[in-house]
């Protein structure tokens, strides 16, 4: 019951931010210098022509009342149509979306995997030499930028051994997740970027357990082994995992270096393409779609969090 | 005890790790075997989803090659023709004496792909159809200059345009970009019915376009079976992706590119000849200081090194321009002399005008290979000769966005691409200009005409608000398998061959 209305109360908060969120995006693609007509007309168009493009885009009406108009047709779940194409943004929303997902996804599941491997490694054997070796390593792909992992990966897997394709060209007719192999450079390039700031967290969470008279008095009863490791590390995962939703959230809409490097047709690449066309409909659309999966995934981090903490209430010794 | 659970971490680790290696290494590179023998892949910059088969509204490049190969030009420009255009589906065009009127001949046995005869109706749409379906600007050069509600089709093989005011270059307006559409098409699908070298199988905005030979095609008939033109948006993923063969033609390639992929094996780079160079110019406003002053003008320009931007921008793959446009073009001034890079004379000149020393900013931003990078050296070469001269860089997709801003700006780049300078000139800057560009398009002789078309460049040079360092080719690469790309505007890879 006291579940049901949290849950209920962080669902009402994420409406009116995302309410609040498309006022901002709305506001602040309006104050952007320039507008679709500037991007379409071109150069050599005259006076006469940019004023017809306008009136014709509908923007010659006041701001306030675009915008109105916009949220009163997005709450009926009516995104609008491209300005500049005239598609509709709920389709241009689903294909990159789709194309977006079949990167992250799989960059996601190795993330959880080399974070809780690894993290669970070096926190319970904090300053050993497993420890101070990730320690190093993550360090070091934390530091290092989307750009730099993704071309390390492209010279090693497309120019020394060349097994995989530098670039995500999916063949007319399929979608990228059909294709494993296009989907693995991008996906490893998000993963290794990724993990590390999860990982280290697990890893000082592990090693905070390990250290309490819980663990103590859990090794004292002879809890050992895969049983050992699940107790400290569930015990340990709730900051983790609050760490790691926000990792993948960010994924999301901040890919956009390896979207680009790597010619993966999602979000990010579209938002930024759509920003500079001044596409405000798509704009809002696509920074919906993103700011609603975003409080998606933390929400869902923090629901697992909360499901852990009760567990962990009920475990021996209960420290939190 | 607690060496076995790290054994079995490390064991996990390990199989992870595998796993991760083998469910990636399975396949082999895309497209290296599967594609079929006589299929171009090419790549092209694109446009994310607001790519779109209607070329009339399509701002990409891609969009314009694509619906070229789709839909037969009307005609086109080309400056060594004896009409200084090549016909297409039309197949003649003539200007009555007092240049007031044109007639097209259509061409016979030109077929649609749903096997309708092109007619005179179909030509006269084509050429209303920017009007009609709220086409770009670009689209607009034959509503300015002919009168379209005139216009009739008194048979099915002849259409007569009247023009607005008498022109002598009625051709080269109507050719610059017109294509041929059936009569009242309104919308454009993949089933739309066309008249070009070929159809298209597939089309997803963004990611690729499947096309197919047309065999009903009247032209002659490529041989290329099909053509798949991919967008990536991505300077570098492009050039990634020619390199590992999953692409045989990459368009748009950045003068730095170009230069490493020369000395790849397998790999050819080309560049457009002249007149298919983009006329990259920067502008003076001269409605207010220190820009009115003819001589400060001429000092900006005689401060370029523009030998030093060819070399150290294009790495030679560019062409020196001479502050007027359409480099290459028959009207062409030949007789100016290139300007010189003069430093000193350029410092006497800023002292003469009471200019030494002032401040200017000029903006520019990556619309076009070299633009900021241009920038950059002219900013430098201003400062050498006393100006304090800054550089604002705008991302990409900004120099244009906000038209009006861009126009009060005193100093910013620009550029337009390869066209003749008379149809294409926008009056309102210097009036005499103005009136010598008129007379170059209207008066009776092609003497007469040629000559105001000269003096007026030649204003242009004396005291014009444009400097012109270079002009820009498009550069492609491409596997010495093909042959046969036409470097235009765009490339035109209708002639394309392969070899296997």
């Amino acid at each position: 019951m006291r579940l049901a209305s949290w849950l209920t109360m962080r669902v009402a908060a994420a409406a009116a931010t995302l309410i609040v969120l498309s006022a901002v995006v709305f506001w602040a693609t309006e104050v952007l210098p320039g507008d679709a007509v500037g991007t379409s007309a071109g150069p050599d168009a005259t006076d006469a022509e940019r004023a017809a493009i306008r009136v014709s885009l509908g923007l010659d009406r006041p701001a306030g009342e675009r915008y109105l108009e916009w949220i009163g047709q997005a709450v009926q779940g009516n995104l609008g149509e491209s300005l500049l194409t005239g598609r509709k943004v709920s389709e241009v929303i689903g294909d990159r979306l789709l194309a977006s997902v079949a990167v992250l996804l799989p960059a996601a599941v190795m993330i959880v995997v080399l974070a809780v491997v690894l993290g669970s490694a070096a926190g319970l054997r904090a300053g050993g030499r497993w420890d101070r070796a990730l320690s190093a390593i993550t360090l070091g792909l934390v530091g290092s930028s989307d750009f730099l992992l993704a071309t390390g990966l492209l010279v090693v897997f497309t120019a020394w051994w060349p097994v995989l394709p530098a670039v995500a060209l999916v063949p007319a007719g399929d979608e990228l997740w059909q294709h494993p192999d296009l989907v693995a450079l991008p996906a490893i390039a998000l993963a290794l970027g990724g993990f590390g700031a999860a990982m280290r967290l697990l890893r000082a969470s592990v090693a905070q357990t390990t250290g309490t008279g819980f663990a103590e008095f859990a090794r004292l009863n002879g809890v050992r082994g895969v049983r050992y490791v699940w107790m400290m590390v569930s015990n340990a995962a709730a900051p983790a995992l609050h760490g790691l939703s926000i990792v993948l959230a960010g994924l999301l809409g901040g890919s956009i270096v390896v979207e680009t490097l790597f010619n993966v047709p999602g979000v990010g690449f579209e938002l930024s393409q759509a920003v500079a066309e001044r596409d405000v409909p798509l704009v809002q659309g696509l920074s919906l779609t993103l700011g609603a999966a975003t409080l998606a995934i933390l929400l869902a981090g923090d629901l697992c969090a909360a499901m852990l903490g009760r567990h962990q209430a009920s475990a021996p010794g209960g420290a939190r | 005890m607690k060496s076995t659970t790290a054994r079995k971490l490390a064991a996990a680790v390990t199989a992870g790790a595998l796993l991760a290696a083998t469910g990636c290494s399975g396949d082999e590179p895309a497209g290296s075997a599967t594609s079929a023998e006589k299929t171009l892949r090419a790549a092209f910059a694109g446009g994310g989803s607001s790519e779109t088969l209607n070329y009339l509204t399509g701002p990409t490049a891609l969009d314009f090659v694509r619906a070229k190969l789709v839909h037969a030009p009307l005609c086109e420009l080309d400056p060594k023709a004896p009409d200084g255009v090549s016909y297409g589906v039309v197949e003649a065009i003539t200007a009555s004496d007092d240049l007031k009127t044109y007639t097209l001949r259509v061409r016979d046995g030109v077929k649609f792909t749903d096997g309708k005869a092109l007619t005179s109706a179909d030509v006269l749409y084509s050429l209303r159809a920017p009007m009609l379906l709220k086409g770009l600007p670009f689209t607009m050069l034959i509503s300015r200059n002919f009168d379209m509600e005139a216009a009739t089709a008194p048979d099915a093989s002849t259409v007569v345009l009247p023009t607005k005011s008498p022109i002598a270059d009625g051709r080269e307006v109507i050719c610059q970009t017109t294509l041929a559409i059936a009569d009242k098409t309104t919308e454009f699908t993949t089933n739309t019915p066309s008249s070009g070298p070929f159809t298209i199988e597939s089309f997803e905005p963004g990611q690729s376009t499947l096309l197919k030979r047309n065999d009903s095609y009247y032209g002659q008939a490529p041989e290329l079976e099909k053509i798949e033109l991919r967008s990536i948006p991505d300077g570098a993923a492009r050039v990634n992706a020619l390199r590992q063969g999953q692409v045989d033609f990459i368009s748009a390639v950045g003068p730095a590119e170009a230069k490493t992929l020369e000395t790849s094996d397998g790999i050819k780079v080309t560049n457009s000849d002249l007149p298919y160079a983009s006329y990259l110019q920067y502008t003076m406003n001269i409605k207010a200081a220190p820009f009115d002053d003819p001589r400060v003008r001429e000092a900006f320009r005689l401060a370029v090194d523009r030998e030093r931007i060819v070399q150290n921008v294009y790495y030679g793959r560019a062409f020196v321009g001479n502050d007027v446009p359409a480099l290459g073009f028959p009207s062409y001034n030949t007789t100016l002399a290139q300007r010189s890079h003069d430093p000193e004379r350029a410092k006497q000149l800023l002292t003469e005008a009471g200019a030494a020393g002032i401040k200017v900013e000029l903006t520019a931003g990556p619309e076009l290979p070299g633009m900021v990078e241009t920038a950059t050296l002219i900013v430098e070469d201003l400062k050498a000769i006393g100006v304090q001269a800054a550089l604002r860089e705008l991302p990409a997709g900004q120099l244009f966005a906000d038209y009006p801003a861009y126009l009060s700006w005193p100093f910013k780049a620009g550029y337009t691409p390869a066209a003749y300078f008379e149809i294409n000139h926008t009056p309102g800057v210097f009036t005499d200009v103005d009136t010598l560009v008129l007379t170059a398009r209207s008066a009776a002789t092609e003497q007469e005409r040629l000559a105001a078309s000269h003096q007026a460049q030649k204003l242009l040079w004396e005291k014009g608000n444009q400097i012109a360092p270079v002009f820009v080719p498009t550069i492609s690469a491409a596997s010495d398998r093909v042959d046969g790309v036409r470097e235009l505007q765009f490339p035109d890879l209708s002639r394309v061959t392969l070899r296997n």
